[in-house]
């Protein structure tokens, strides 16, 4: 029989013949992931730059190079998955403003020209005196990156410095529109029992804050193994709060939402029940599994006070479980959304392919091109502060090579 | 106060509530355009508001154009019509002639994955509360009949105490208020003046929302075109004065299609002589197909 | 106002109105005109030409199937002008079994992934089809027919009890439908069965290849082999072998045919029948189909039974002249094919009818009503059919 039907997802009970093709697959399942990291790394670096809290100054610009790097990806897995990709602009040409998607492209238009231009007001100093340290072709990058101006008078940084700060008050209702609109995608079709939640968009932007912060945690400690240079304490410490109150607060309101869901008992209870134990267990395990993880080592490093090595490694560790249980979460809502049949009749079970358009491959591919965009803009706009030496050649076409 | 007062004034309270809803449509297409947007206005518009004939979401000045510049289909006016289908389950012999029909007409994938309209055997066994559903979708009735394109049920009951059965020909609603037209992101898919929600299959992206929106299951992604697929009630066959395929080859007349204008076509007859349901009126989408003999199964 | 900030103004100034003139010069003509969305596309959607096209359309060229179908049940169920069944309108139309529209002509596999999306295509009047076109006769095997008959007549649980439905093992089995019925106007001429060969173009009826009628002068002297068992004349001296006096010669010449091939099994008449050349068949068959046949009577009490039986089991159908319900004599079978049964020995009838319900004989028809008889129903019959005139 498989011959003649090899290409019906499994379904249990009864499902609309429709449904048994998923409409969304894994590419967007790390669509609203990716754009969560680029959430809470960017919350990361706001927090020095509006709040001035100074222990999160060392990271705050490789933050928001974590946050743009992340950002200019964040549409590709929708492209990828789009049948018609040549015609994405159409939304933006003539978007409908009663789809909740509709303003997608303008959103994340808007977000990334802003993360462009307080990247570029961070960076400005550097790049002027980049400018005049490089020779060649990467001085010429670099003058023209400058727009032509050198202009690093007192009265023109403090300039910089308002416009910066501006810039990311005004980021920060932007990172929590775009993330949360990215849930609001989803919690406002009335379709989808699994979806169909005013918590969602909630849901999504304090994920995202957590598994951004997860992100800037795992990367910090990563790169500072690299360069060799310590891991400043207090920063550390401030992450530590951060990502005790994302994880706390977003593990509170994802338990709400399902004990809503089970409170109100609506038709088709059952299935949900049957969802979560059937076709999504493995997620919700590692979901709940590793934020339980992430709850308990924040709160005993927090209650134990502790500092240097130890906070290092479990910090890290923690981060890293946030970024994985919240990597589950987003499979979970995507794909349990779909498994859970419309007629709440019945469930279906994904299988996700492994090569082609549409693919783990694709997602793998898609997931590994923001850290190797990362890894090049650092080398382009170094975040840590180094003194720039004229005859230092840190960045050069031919090391490159 | 006569009677005849008190029907004016129940009449005045929805139209009250459609100028507030009016209202409701300006005040967030300002917002869109607040947002960034040129000719947000267009778009929301104040859908619903005026005479009440308006599509949905068109505005007085879309109507107006809709009214005076009918598009150009020989002819056809597509003012002077507002279509409707019926669907008698009680008739209903779940042949899948009407499937079969519709797959040819519309070049519509072949497979089990994508139909534009099926049929569900409801059957309730002996002493159960529940039916069991099936489609020819199942894999049990694809292995029967051999193959996706042979369009049969099995005969997996014919032992079974069965204490209820019926079959209920499921189709796009096109609904008064459409959740995928809602939720397009281009539109490419809209409510045509006369009824049929319709798609510009050379501007739609296909980015499947309106296929994750619809309560009815009805969409579905056409991977070849990399576009969405909808049953449009045959829009190019009923613009031409002939039924859509399915109710032209349904032999037993389950089927029933017309212009609700016109007080004797058979949809408007079928309406009035008929108590009759739609599919989850409490997605609150106002579906254009009524039912005759539903079931509390029915989903 | 430093440079930079100019400049970086300037920058995002250019990029911007840039940005709305695209959007602007992007979008469609039509757009906006009747709703959010391109006022052309609706248009070009009713501009698309429809496939199934209707019965008059087949009409034109199906002259003969077209009047077969019009004049019968399934243009209109009605018996006594009142409608049977749950057919209202019209009946299913042509397209509803050749579903290929007005063609795909005349396939029914012929179902393209999209036929727009093919590029070689036919035009076939106005309508365009896929050039490849696997062509395929419908109801030529019992496969295709059931398929196609049983799409709505199968008795399934579900459908509304006023369909007229049947349930294939107590029906018909594995012969086609088209033995009995002719599809377009599938009620059944019982004087007429079976149904030759039908061309499912045409509609008519393919001329058999005139078969030469026996000899019953030359068939005597082969029938002389005969006599040791079936007697002169065709009276047998066993009653658990048959009598061939006066039975029909169409199916005496296919059971001749059936044991030299081997799909009927005797280890007498085998032999016996590997002996005999075609034209030996015809001849003894017209020879013993022209010789008078006699009564051999049966139980009294059991020939009573077997009357009240017969009506019930259904064997009036094939086996009256008068066909199903009709006020033919009994035991005169309707079809040269099928056997006589009046006046056949009792014993015999009863040795034919186990054979079938234990599979040792198959018949698609027999088989099955074999199969809901008891053994004292088989005693009642066989007596019943026995005693009845055979004149």
């Amino acid at each position: 029989m498989e011959h003649v039907f090899e290409h019906v997802t499994p379904f249990v009970g009864y499902v609309y013949p429709n449904e048994t093709d998923f409409p969304w697959s894994q590419l967007i399942v790390i669509y609203p992931y990716i754009t969560g990291l680029v959430a809470g790394a960017f919350v990361i670096s706001s927090l020095d730059h509006v709040f001035n809290i100074k222990s999160f100054a060392p990271i705050s610009r490789f933050a928001l190079l974590t946050a743009l790097c992340f950002m200019i990806f964040a549409p590709s897995p929708l492209l990828f998955h789009l049948g018609q990709p040549t015609r994405a602009f159409n939304a933006v040409i003539t978007p409908h403003w009663t789809s909740a998607m509709a303003a997608f492209g303008y959103v994340a238009g808007f977000y990334l020209c802003l993360l462009v231009l307080e990247v570029w007001f961070a960076f400005r100093a550097d790049i002027v005196a980049m400018s005049k340290a490089r020779t060649g072709i990467m001085g010429k990058i670099y003058g023209w990156l400058s727009l032509g101006s050198d202009d690093l008078s007192e009265h023109a940084l403090a300039i910089d410095h308002k416009v910066a700060r501006i810039l990311s008050m005004i980021g920060i209702p932007a990172a929590c529109g775009l993330h949360g609109y990215v849930g609001f995608v989803f919690g406002s079709l009335k379709t989808r029992e699994w979806w169909s939640s005013d918590l969602m968009p909630v849901i999504f932007l304090l994920s995202a804050v957590g598994s951004g912060v997860g992100l800037v945690i795992v990367l910090y400690v990563i790169v500072s193994k690299f360069r060799k240079t310590p891991i400043i304490d207090e920063t550390m410490r401030g992450l530590l709060y951060v990502m005790f109150t994302g994880v706390a607060i977003v593990m509170v309101i994802e338990g709400l939402e399902i004990l809503e869901m089970f409170y109100k008992a609506r038709e088709g209870i059952e299935t949900v029940r049957e969802l979560i134990a059937g076709p999504i267990w493995v997620g919700m395990y590692i979901q709940w599994g590793m934020s339980v993880f992430a709850l308990l080592t924040t709160s005993a490093l927090l209650v134990l006070n502790v500092h240097g090595k130890r906070l290092v490694t479990w910090l890290f560790l923690s981060g890293l479980a946030m970024m994985i249980g919240v990597l589950a979460m987003r499979w979970n809502v995507v794909i349990g959304g779909q498994e859970l049949s419309k007629t709440m009749k019945g469930l279906l079970t994904f299988t996700p392919e492994l090569f082609g358009r549409e693919s783990l491959f694709t997602v793998l591919i898609i997931s590994i091109c923001p850290y190797a965009a990362l890894w090049l803009v650092t080398k382009l706009l170094p975040p840590w502060g180094e003194k720039i030496e004229p005859e230092s050649r840190a960045f050069d076409v031919h090391k490159l090579a | 106060m006569t009677i005849q007062d008190k029907k004016l004034e129940a009449q005045e309270v929805p139209l009250s509530r459609r100028r507030f809803l009016g209202l409701l449509g300006k005040g967030a297409a300002c917002a869109g355009a607040i947002v960034g947007a040129v000719g947000a206005g267009n778009a929301l518009g104040a859908a619903e508001a005026g005479s009440g004939k308006h599509a949905y979401q068109q505005n007085d000045k879309q109507y107006a154009e809709a009214v005076n510049d009918p598009p150009k289909i020989p002819e056809y006016n597509w003012n002077d019509h507002q279509w409707a289908m019926g669907v008698d389950t009680t008739r209903c012999i779940g042949c899948l002639r009407c499937m079969e029909a519709c797959k040819m007409e519309n070049s519509v994938q072949m497979d089990a994955n994508h139909n534009r309209t099926w049929v569900e055997r409801y059957v309730y066994l002996e002493g159960s509360n529940t039916a069991l559903i099936d489609s020819q979708a199942d894999p049990k009735n694809i292995a029967n009949a051999g193959s996706e394109t042979k369009f049969r049920f099995d005969n997996r009951y014919k032992d079974a105490k069965v204490e209820k059965a019926f079959f209920v020909a499921k189709l796009c609603n096109q609904c008064e208020h459409p959740s995928c037209v809602e939720v397009c992101p281009t539109g490419a898919t809209f409510k045509s003046k006369d009824g049929p929600v319709l798609i510009d299959t050379t501007y739609c992206i296909g980015c499947q929302y309106c296929v994750q929106a619809c309560p009815y299951g009805a969409r579905s992604f056409n991977e070849s075109r990399g576009t969405a697929e909808k049953c449009n009630w045959c829009y190019h066959r009923i613009t031409k004065g002939l039924n859509p395929a399915c109710v032209e080859v349904c032999p037993t007349g389950s089927r029933v299609f017309g212009d609700r204008n016109d007080p004797e076509s058979p949809v408007s007859l079928f309406i009035r002589n008929n108590h009759v349901q739609v599919l989850k009126p409490e997605m609150g989408n106002a579906p254009n197909v009524f039912y005759v003999g539903l079931d509390k199964e029915v989903v | 106002m430093p440079k930079h900030i100019v400049r970086l103004l300037a920058l995002v100034a250019v990029f911007a109105i840039i940005a709305i003139a695209a959007k602007e010069f992007l979008i469609p003509a039509t757009f906006y005109q009747y709703g959010h969305y391109r006022g052309a596309a609706v248009a070009e959607i009713a501009s698309k030409v429809p496939k199934l096209d209707g019965s008059a359309s087949c009409q034109s060229c199906h002259k003969e199937a077209y009047a077969e179908w019009a004049a019968g049940i399934h243009r209109k169920a009605t018996r006594n002008d009142v409608v049977q069944g749950l057919v209202i309108k019209n009946g299913p139309n042509c397209e509803v079994c050749h579903t290929g529209p007005a063609g795909n002509h005349p396939s029914r596999e012929a179902m393209p992934l999209s036929i727009e999306d093919r590029v070689a295509t036919i035009t076939h009047k106005h309508i365009i089809h896929p050039a490849d076109v696997p062509g395929r006769n419908l109801m030529l095997a019992a496969k295709d027919m059931q398929s196609v008959c049983l799409n709505c007549h199968e008795k399934l649980e579900a459908r509304p009890k006023a369909q007229p439905q049947i349930a294939v093992d107590s029906h018909g089995g594995q012969e086609l439908c088209t033995t009995c019925h002719n599809p377009h106007s599938p009620g059944v001429v019982f004087a007429a069965l079976p149904r030759p060969p039908y061309d499912p173009i045409t509609g008519k009826a393919i001329p058999v290849s005139a078969v030469k009628p026996g000899d019953a002068g030359a068939g005597k002297s082969v029938a002389a082999a005969c006599a040791a068992c079936h007697g002169k004349v065709g009276m047998s001296v066993n009653p658990e072998w048959p009598n061939l006096a006066g039975q029909h010669a169409g199916y005496l010449v296919s059971s001749l045919k059936a044991f030299k091939s081997g799909t009927r099994k005797n280890d007498m008449m085998s032999g016996m029948a590997a002996g005999l050349s075609d034209a030996d068949m015809r001849n003894v068959a017209a020879y013993f189909s022209k010789t008078g046949c006699g009564v051999t009577g049966g139980d009294k009490a059991k020939t009573v039974l077997g009357k009240a039986k017969v009506a019930e089991a259904g064997c009036a159908a094939c086996h009256n002249s008068g066909g199903l319900r009709g006020a033919g004599a009994a035991g005169i079978s309707a079809s040269q094919t099928w056997p006589n049964l009046a006046g056949q020995n009792a014993g015999y009838l009863g040795v034919a009818l186990k054979s079938f319900k234990d599979d040792s004989r198959d018949h698609a028809v027999m088989s099955s009503v074999a199969k809901t008889l008891s053994d004292s129903d088989i005693d009642n019959l066989s007596a019943y059919f026995a005693s009845v005139s055979c004149r």
